[in-house]
């Protein structure tokens, strides 16, 4: 009971949350900072269930699960509110609080218009992912599913800048069309289920003991693939991601990277692999194939770009790609590699957004070619925008090598080809990053341009994530600690 | 001895974390100070660690990558390999970063170059020191990283950012095939100790072995500006002097040939590897030498100079001789970073002009630098009973060791680059420090604490070849210190054989010194200044440009890769792949249109459309209903 009580919580926090500040749409000043309360306290929340992580598991839960909550919902479909938490659900859940509150920090200044209802959207943006990251009824992932998607969709296009509207709506058909099919699936390994069983239920752990003929576990995975496959972005389904980017309010584009990317890896390792191993496990050279071109291609692509958004919008496909492929081997040692992959490319992929934010907010420009020279004028950003910029070139010592060696390290025994192709993907990021580096920071500066330093509320948020990228990167130990379970049941291995 | 060994490393690494987050607002000196205090406290923790070092030690500090059967823990490994190198670093960079304070003395981001300073040298540590090879590669990463921001230190000028961003990335090339071999030789031995590793070789497969020796010879040669990687070396001179002799020519650079000796046991049970390693050295010691030949920037000169000597302990390593090898890069490591420092005083002096046909007279005018560049010189140029000379010899002694035809004629291109390296070294030395001076202006006072520290370089160097006599002489010192590390045979030549080859490279030595005061000595510099004044031609030309690789890579990679990547972008990831989705787009909204323009309004068609609609829904329960009856 206990349990249920901290899942429901947790999850419907930041919904009672955003909702409380309905009655503060005019009042811009109360909002942030009730907002930023929300926010606060729902990482807080997120942060107390490391504690539980020891704990016994409760009675019923599927094995790994620590916190794990069942009811009855609507009955006569099957559907319950079954949420649990395992290593793997409550390493997203943090991210997910922390991002979203840098998100807010990000937006402190530059919205100023429908400031309430932006917050409010965030919020429910947070119950959506959390709900993501904890449902083990299909039923209510696809809920949550899609209640992420909408409020996404007007942040781009009511704060958004350039083509928002026309970005806005490609991202959501884009994502509309692939959960559509997963919607289809997930209906038909219901019947299927019920029509073997008796038992109709959306519950995830009835519907992996589904015996399916492989060519309809083939169909139903493909749905399902498509569906994570557009999220992640894979290629060549990921041309809704730069646009939506360019085009968002950067607290649209840290959340997007930050935390909607990782669903589509979440939802691929939750219930994609469980529900249909044999499929899956067909489609993993392919998967693979797309992983390692997407890598390549991406981090090609990305060297052309002349908007600092796009640019790390590219990147994110590439690094994404590593947890696709960490992924598809399917071996312990590369889905812990892809599971850190997740958390870091997070954590670093937030500050590089919320930093190109920043410059956005002073210069009203992300052409790389308007800049130059920043080192000397605004040496403090230009510090951390150094620093996250070699995180996520792969210094070592610093959190993306670990999830990238690991998944490399942890792949190449399946598929030497693909590993020693991704190795290549580690010179690329350095090219564009180097260069971007360079254009953007050093050299002389190209226009006279009048730019402030950043402040503390800036400083707090990118100071703590850098903590945390060092801390990642000397001693991941922890977190590989935590996911070591369930990865180990999902494979089945020994952990 | 886990607290001296943990202090080697954290002592550099706190300096650098003190600097960078408030050395802003310490005073310049203290700011100073604590950079050199770090560093010296490192070689204090090193010389403890020496003097109570017996045998190998593993330390584990805490634990790093674990998961499953992988495991790369946070581990130091010393060994006499690792404690001899440690010595030389701390001492080497202990000397160059009080050379700093003086070189810097006018520069406004001291903070930043101490911190950056501070940091390569435990960067380096950690690489020297790592007892595993993902801890390695942190190491190895974080000299590179710090070489990339401290060669583009004066950021401003494009040139500078050019050449950090150049040496980051080609490193990087080479990385690549670090990264491979290294999780290649996990899923082979199931380990990444360096040590257990060195034990496992004859588990491996024999052509693996090779492909993985070949993958370190490659990623070494990133680091170590090797064939065919070496472009980066001589652009890397943007970096102010000091950066140089400490990061570009008695630490970093040799971090790929101290990969090779770290996993020698290893790599040494492939033949073929060993005369890939030895080809490589040689190949690119003639090619280093032959381009200081006509080099006219005095950085420059002494960059190829540092690539040809790398090569020369690539040889050494190649031909088994792993104490050789090891001799000389302590050796190198001690005159080259005296030739630099000499350099940056030189520099100073002539108001920061590089071109040595505008220099002279220096002999007169900075007395104390002419000495310490000379004894740098003379151990660069191999003359007799010198460090450099011993250091070198020992190595063409063991490649004349190994006979066959291959190493025949490795030593007969290895003595023939001892001459070239005479010559050049000389070249330089004469035209810069002999006739008059040159320039238009005074020549500028050299601060005293620069040329005071080339004293005790110069000693160490010149002094050097005490630390390992060949056998004629006495016994080896770092021989017997290095003797665990040896694996196979011992090289021990005959003593009239070593004494003959001794001879073979004195003469080599005194001939190419010969030949660089016949052309440059005394009244021939005027005729040779003249000719500078005409534009290169032909081999020269070919020669001063470093063979043209530059160009050649640039129209082989760097070109195609930019237009390819516009190429992509534009054409593959606009037109086709995104073009195609807004185009099915638009089909799907020309067929709603369409559809749409159905619902017009008019009642007739409605009625028109539902009577059809229920005429073929009629039909077709019919239909069903006969088939059913009929079946």
């Amino acid at each position: 009971m206990n349990d249920s009580l901290l899942l429901t919580t947790l999850l419907f926090f930041p919904l009672i949350g955003g909702l409380l500040l309905i009655p503060f749409l005019g009042r811009p000043v109360l909002a942030r900072q009730i907002a930023l309360a929300v926010g606060t306290v729902e990482l807080l929340l997120a942060s107390f269930c490391w504690l539980s992580a020891t704990a016994p598991p409760p009675a019923g839960a599927p094995a790994g699960f620590f916190l794990f909550s069942s009811r009855d919902w609507i009955p006569d479909f099957g559907v319950r509110l079954i949420l649990g938490m395992d290593g793997i659900s409550l390493l997203l859940v943090i991210l997910t609080a922390l991002v979203t509150l840098v998100a807010m920090l990000v937006s402190w200044r530059s919205i100023t218009k429908r400031v309430a209802l932006h917050y409010l959207l965030l919020l429910v943006m947070e119950t959506g992912i959390i709900g993501v990251f904890l449902s083990l009824d299909l039923f209510l992932f696809y809920l949550f599913w899609e209640v992420m998607l909408i409020p996404m969709f007007f942040l781009i296009g009511i704060w958004g800048h350039g083509r928002n509207i026309y970005s806005a709506v490609k991202f959501f058909l884009f994502t509309l069309a692939g959960s559509l099919l997963m919607l289809l699936a997930i209906i038909g390994i219901y019947l299927l289920h019920g029509d073997q069983t008796g038992c109709y239920s959306f519950a995830l752990n009835e519907l992996v003991k589904t015996t399916l003929p492989y060519s309809t576990s083939l169909w139903l995975y493909s749905a399902f693939l498509l569906a994570f496959a557009v999220k992640f972005p894979l290629l060549p389904l990921h041309t809704w991601l730069p646009d939506a980017h360019t085009d968002a309010p950067t607290a649209g584009s840290v959340i997007l990277a930050g935390l909607l990317l990782k669903t589509g890896a979440y939802g691929l390792i939750r219930f994609g692999y469980p529900l249909f191993p044999e499929a899956a496990r067909a489609c993993g050279p392919l998967l693979m194939t797309l992983a390692v071109v997407g890598i390549l291609y991406a981090s090609w692509v990305a060297y052309a770009q002349t908007d600092m958004k796009r640019l790390i919008a590219y990147s994110s496909i590439a690094h994404m790609g590593f947890v696709a492929l960490g992924i598809a081997v399917w071996r312990p040692v590369a889905l812990s590699g892809a599971l850190l992959q997740m958390v870091n490319h997070g954590l670093t992929t937030t500050a590089l957004f919320a930093l190109v934010g920043m410059l956005d907010e002073r210069a009203h420009s992300r052409e790389i070619a308007v800049f130059g020279g920043l080192w000397g004028k605004i040496p403090r950003f230009s510090f951390f925008l150094l620093f996250f910029a070699m995180a996520s070139a792969g210094m070592p010592g610093l959190n993306n090598f670990v999830g990238e060696f690991l998944i490399l390290a942890g792949s190449f025994r399946i598929t030497p080809l693909s590993a020693c192709l991704a190795f290549l993907g580690i010179i690329l990021p350095l090219v564009y990053t180097v260069r971007f580096l360079q254009e953007v920071l050093f050299q002389t500066e190209r226009q006279p341009l009048l730019l402030a330093d950043i402040n503390w509320r800036e400083g707090g948020f990118l100071g703590l994530l850098a903590l945390a990228d060092i801390y990642l990167g000397l001693h991941p130990e922890p977190l590989l600690a935590m996911v070591r379970l369930p990865v180990a049941l999902l494979i089945g291995v020994v952990p | 001895m886990k607290l001296y060994l943990e202090l080697i490393i954290l002592l550099p690494l706190f300096g650098a974390l003190i600097n960078a987050l408030c050395g802003r607002h310490l005073p310049r000196r203290l700011s100073e100070w604590l950079a050199c205090a770090a560093i010296g406290g490192s070689f204090a923790a090193a010389l403890a660690a020496f003097s109570s070092y017996s045998s190998p030690v593993r330390i584990e500090i805490a634990s790093w990558l674990a998961d499953f059967d992988f495991s790369a823990p946070l581990a130091l490994y010393l060994d006499p390999l690792s404690l001899s190198l440690t010595l030389m670093i701390t001492f080497v960079c202990g000397l160059i970063h009080l050379y700093s304070v003086a070189y810097m003395a006018e520069d406004p981001c001291y903070v930043r170059y101490f911190a950056l300073l501070n940091l390569f040298v435990a960067a380096m540590l950690l690489l020297v020191l790592a007892e595993n090879l993902p801890l390695l590669y942190m190491g190895w990463e974080g000299v590179g990283f710090c070489s990339y921001a401290l060669i583009g230190f004066w950021y401003k000028e494009v040139k500078n950012a050019d050449a950090g961003r150049k040496a980051f990335i080609v490193t990087r090339v080479g990385d690549v095939a670090f990264g491979i071999a290294i999780v290649w030789l996990f899923m082979l031995c199931s380990t990444e100790s360096i040590v257990d590793l060195n034990s496992m070789g004859g588990s491996i497969p024999p052509w693996k072995l090779t492909a993985i020796g070949l993958l370190l010879l490659f990623g070494a040669a990133g680091k170590s500006a090797q064939a065919p990687l070496m472009v980066w070396l001589p652009d890397a001179m943007a970096g102010p002097t000091p950066v140089s002799a400490q990061i570009h020519a008695a630490t970093m650079v040799t971090a790929g040939v101290y990969l090779l000796m770290r996993l020698f046991p290893l790599i040494c049970l492939s033949p073929t590897v060993l005369a890939a390693i030895a080809i490589t050295g040689t190949l690119t010691a003639l090619y280093g030498a032959s381009c200081a030949l006509v080099q006219r920037d005095l950085k420059r000169v002494l960059a190829y100079s540092t690539i040809s000597q790398i090569g020369f302990m690539m040889l050494g390593v190649g031909a088994g001789g792993i104490t050789a090898a090891t001799f000389h890069l302590l050796i190198h490591a001690f005159f080259k970073a005296l030739l630099f420092l000499a350099a940056g005083c030189v520099i100073t002096a002539m108001h920061h002009e590089q071109d040595i046909y505008r220099m002279g007279g220096l002999r007169k005018t900075a007395p104390l630098t002419f000495y310490g560049f000379l004894a740098g010189a003379l151990c660069l140029a191999g003359f007799p009973l010198t460090g450099g000379f011993f250091s070198k010899d020992g190595i063409l002694t063991a490649v004349w060791e190994q006979g066959g035809t291959l190493y025949s004629a490795l030593y007969t291109i290895g003595l023939l680059t001892a001459y070239i390296t005479a010559l050049y070294t000389f070249r330089t030395l004469l035209l810069v420090f002999g006739g008059d001076c040159r320039s238009e202006h005074k020549t500028a006072p050299v601060p005293p604490l620069m040329n005071f520290i080339l004293l005790p370089l110069a000693l160490v160097a010149l002094a050097g070849g005490l630390l390992n006599l060949p056998t004629v002489f006495g016994s080896g010192l770092l021989s017997g210190f290095l003797a665990p590390l040896i694996v196979g045979p011992v090289i021990d030549p005959s003593h009239s054989t070593e004494l003959a080859l001794l001879l073979a490279s004195s003469a080599a030595a005194f001939t190419g010194i010969g030949l660089a005061w016949l052309r440059y000595g005394g009244g021939r510099r005027q005729l040779r200044l003249n000719e500078a004044e005409q534009p290169l031609g032909g081999l020269s030309a070919f020669l001063f440009h470093g063979w043209y690789l530059d160009d050649l890579y640039a129209l082989l990679f760097i070109h195609p890769f930019i237009r390819l990547s516009q190429f992509f972008w534009k054409r593959v990831d606009e037109q086709v792949i995104d073009g195609s989705m807004d185009r099915f787009a638009g089909l799907l909204g020309r067929w709603g249109m369409l559809l749409g323009s159905l619902t017009c309004g008019r009642v007739s068609l409605y009625l028109l459309s539902f009577a059809a609609g229920a005429a073929l829904l009629v039909g077709w329960l019919a239909w069903l209903m006969f088939s059913a009856g009929g079946g």
